[in-house]
């Protein structure tokens, strides 16, 4: 069904255009003679069709075709006006100034059957698009969030595979995440930010991959030279996850890179300080260690979380980022609260 | 002035695709506001308002364009063109023209109904 706005202030008129539109079937005509009403009407309703007349009283028929336009969602709807046979110039302005087609007075039920049957077409080809195109839209959303999901999915299964040839946990890596959501938070970090860094910091050790076993998997103290070469996993990290045109693994790469670098500058691999180190490189780097001391692993105990906490606040403008240790700290409750639901048994994507 | 109105049924008719349904209505409707008209176009002229006036003849050119009186629209039109270039000379007498005209319409189509 189709609803066609008709306004005229002659009485005759919209009669005779009523009668005329209900003879075109599957259309529903409403008619005002008084274009300010019908405007506002128009404010709250989309016609099919607008059937304007130009000459009335308050406003015009081209000031009622601008004034229409003007509204949103309002500017495809095809329009007719009506005007006499002598009004040249007052076509011309109509179809200039937003009239898709024109009808003569008298009005001639085969031209308007016609005319407005055109108009009508044009419309529902006008639905149609819009509607196939918002369920493409739809369908696009659903596949990406599909593919969003499966990036996610895949980059926690690299990271883990990296953790695996360690003794560190899955349930570290989602700790170490939300531990630098909770900073990122505390600094005040926009929501696309937040839901980055949640998703990007389980790369921080995929460099680890790359790391001899002999020196990963040692049970003792690592030598200088054995050292040196496990600082290569951030590197190897990096090189790994650079060139992705995902925005993911761009973050994952910066803080593969720069999470062992200290704000004081002696950190590695290339010995950044203070700001120059990238922001998600400075929370991983407390979220990270801040996990590290408060797990228990095979060559030590847990710490105590008010141990741990005293060691970021000694480290605060050496090792770390003061601000970040102190969103940290202001986010204490929710680091509690991830250390509960993501406790060392579990491990909930594997 | 115009020459006599005569009616041309099936011109009318013709423009209305033949549906006598919608030619009856609109008859009936003319009857009806052929007083109320007059009476509009002669409170425009006496208004002084050269906007509302032409707007006045406008509708009236256009009714009697729909009862396929070229000739009555014709003499509506040169006086709404007279009045649009804010000349008013005369233009009472054409108003005058113009009620007596409606109003042979309407006896000519209540005679023919």
């Amino acid at each position: 069904m189709h609803t066609v706005l008709i306004i005229d202030d002659s009485d005759i008129n919209l009669t005779l255009i009523k009668a005329l539109v209900l003879k075109l079937g599957e259309c529903q005509p409403i008619l005002f003679d008084n274009p300010l009403k019908a405007l506002e009407w128009c404010r709250e309703n989309v016609p099919d069709l607008v059937i304007v007349d130009y000459m009335m009283p308050d406003m015009d028929g081209l000031k009622f075709i601008s004034a229409f336009r003007a509204l949103h969602g309002r500017d495809e709807v095809p329009i007719l006006m009506v005007t006499a046979n002598d009004q040249k110039d007052v076509r011309y302005d109509a179809l200039l100034g937003g009239a898709n087609d024109f009808l003569t007075k008298p009005i001639d039920r085969i031209e308007f059957g016609a005319r407005a049957r055109n108009m009508l077409s044009l419309r529902t080809g006008q639905k149609f698009l819009a509607d196939r195109a918002q369920h493409l839209a739809a369908m696009v959303d659903e596949r990406t969030q599909e593919i969003r999901e499966r990036e996610k999915e895949l980059i926690f299964r690299i990271s883990r595979a990296a953790e695996f040839r360690d003794p560190e946990t899955g349930a570290h890596i989602q700790r170490m995440a939300y531990y630098s959501q909770a900073i990122a938070m505390g600094l005040g970090l926009d929501q696309a930010a937040l839901r980055l860094i949640l998703e990007a910091a389980p790369m921080h050790d995929v460099g680890k991959i790359g790391i001899p076993d002999y020196i990963l998997l040692k049970p003792g103290k690592l030598t200088p030279e054995e050292f040196e070469v496990m600082k290569g996993h951030s590197s190897i990290g990096y090189e790994l996850l650079k060139e992705s045109r995902s925005e993911i693994l761009k973050a994952g790469a910066q803080i593969a890179i720069s999470h062992h670098e200290k704000y004081d500058g002696s950190g590695y691999p290339r010995g950044l300080k203070g700001n120059d180190i990238p922001l998600f490189g400075r929370i991983v780097a407390v979220a990270d260690v801040f996990d590290a001391l408060t797990s228990e692993r095979p060559y030590k105990k847990a710490w105590p979380l008010e141990e741990a906490r005293r060691y970021l606040e000694e480290g605060r403008g050496k090792h770390f980022d003061p601000l970040c240790v102190e969103a940290l700290l202001a986010e204490w409750d929710l680091v509690l609260d991830v250390r509960q639901r993501f406790a060392d048994e579990e491990m909930p994507l594997l | 002035m115009p020459g006599v109105f005569v009616l041309d049924r099936a011109s009318i008719l013709e423009r209305l695709g033949g549906d006598e349904e919608i030619y009856k209505m609109m008859v009936d409707m003319f009857l009806q506001d052929v007083e109320n008209n007059c009476l509009t176009l002669a409170a425009a002229l006496s208004s002084g308002d050269a906007p509302t006036l032409q707007r006045e003849i406008h509708t009236i050119k256009g009714l009697l364009a729909t009862f396929s009186d070229e000739a009555g629209a014709e003499e509506a039109y040169q006086a709404e063109h007279k009045v649009r270039n804010g000349d008013l000379l005369g233009v009472d007498k054409a108003v005058q023209g113009m009620q007596v005209r409606l109003r042979e319409v309407a006896s000519v189509l209540r005679a023919g109904r």
